[in-house]
């Protein structure tokens, strides 16, 4: 009696967290295009761009597998304050980033976040890359082996260094899932069929990639 | 009758000339989407990740002198495997997984559009 008891109040609770959070997301979605934010950010996968020119029709990054690629509590506090992520304005060499993203009230950014990390890709395998301290051989092909450092920024004790290009890496421990890193890596074509970074399949090893990967993790 | 004929055969002894300019074309696009970061969008070598932090100087492509001294085969190794091939920096990504036979060659030809000069044979 007490088992059956018990295990009504843990459905009962399912049902109610998983219904509120469904309720939010869908809140969120609604947020999501009353602010217009679907008219620069795409939300269906699978990516279908083929060409340079498709890539560069894009106003905004795609956000169709943002629950992948974010951590939720960054996503959460950049919505309320979205300082620019990118040196460069999206799909450009030539024009600084203007900032100026749109920001929504903390009330606003929370169902906006359970919209946004509802979002995800089948690709990314949970677990895959093994996040520590320090990563000496992620850190020695992210410098020297191959050019990762060319185009992004990343932190180092006098403050940051690295290239424009490129989405700044500083703060990516605490802003990308590792996991999602590595599927960028092993499966970019999913993600960004045409991209200004290198395909680096049959270049790094998968160990190699779970290096970069985990020693992302660690930039602060 | 005849003119139809020469016609044809002014297209004829165009179409190579006509597919350079074609690849020209595409060579540009393809370089201010992938090569302008680092080398500039008019290929002096100045792109934005040239910042003070960036550990060697992009080959400027504008330079004849310098540009004259590579085959295309040089040209076109460096693209698909990287700096490293011709013991250049590692900076210089291999783009051989990114890019198509026909994209590179393009960019080949645009290069050789830059430089105003054909390179050593080979």
């Amino acid at each position: 009696m007490k088992t059956a008891a018990t295990t009504f109040l843990g459905l009962y609770l399912l049902v109610i967290v998983t219904g509120t959070a469904w309720a939010d997301a869908e809140a969120g979605k609604e947020l999501f295009e009353t602010n217009d934010c679907h008219l620069c950010h795409q939300t269906q996968g699978p990516a279908t761009e083929k060409t340079i020119d498709d890539q560069l029709a894009k106003q905004g990054p795609e956000l169709w597998y943002a629950g992948s690629k974010f951590q939720r509590p960054w996503l959460e506090a950049w919505l309320q304050d979205p300082q620019p992520i990118r040196p460069m304005k999206f799909n450009s060499v030539m024009e600084p980033n203007p900032g100026g993203h749109l920001a929504l009230s903390a009330g606003q950014a929370g169902p906006v976040t359970d919209y946004l990390m509802n979002l995800t890709s089948g690709v990314v395998e949970a677990g895959a890359v093994k996040v520590k301290k320090k990563n000496l051989k992620g850190r020695l092909i992210f410098i020297k082996k191959m050019p990762c450092s060319g185009c992004h920024q990343f932190p180092t004790k006098k403050k940051f260094s690295g290239g424009m290009s490129g989405p700044s890496l500083v703060g990516a421990g605490g802003r990308l899932n590792p996991d999602w890193v590595l599927a960028y890596l092993r499966q970019p074509k999913v993600f960004k069929p045409v991209k200004m970074m290198p395909v680096f399949v049959g270049v790094l090893s998968d160990k190699d990639m779970k290096n970069v990967a985990a020693h992302v993790a660690t930039f602060k | 009758m005849s003119r139809f004929f020469l016609l044809g055969l002014l297209v004829l002894a165009m179409g190579p000339l006509l597919t350079e300019v074609a690849q020209a074309g595409e060579g540009e696009k393809l370089y201010r989407f992938y090569c302008a970061q680092c080398h500039g969008t008019e290929g002096k070598g100045d792109g934005p990740n040239v910042t003070g932090d960036f550990p060697v100087d992009p080959r400027d492509f504008t330079q004849t002198a310098e540009m004259n001294k590579l085959s295309d085969s040089d040209i076109r190794n460096v693209i698909i495997d990287g700096g490293p091939i011709a013991d250049k920096s590692p900076m210089m990504p291999p783009w051989g997984k990114t890019l198509n036979d026909d994209e590179i060659e393009a960019l080949v030809q645009y290069l050789r559009q830059l430089c105003d000069c054909t390179g050593k044979s080979g």
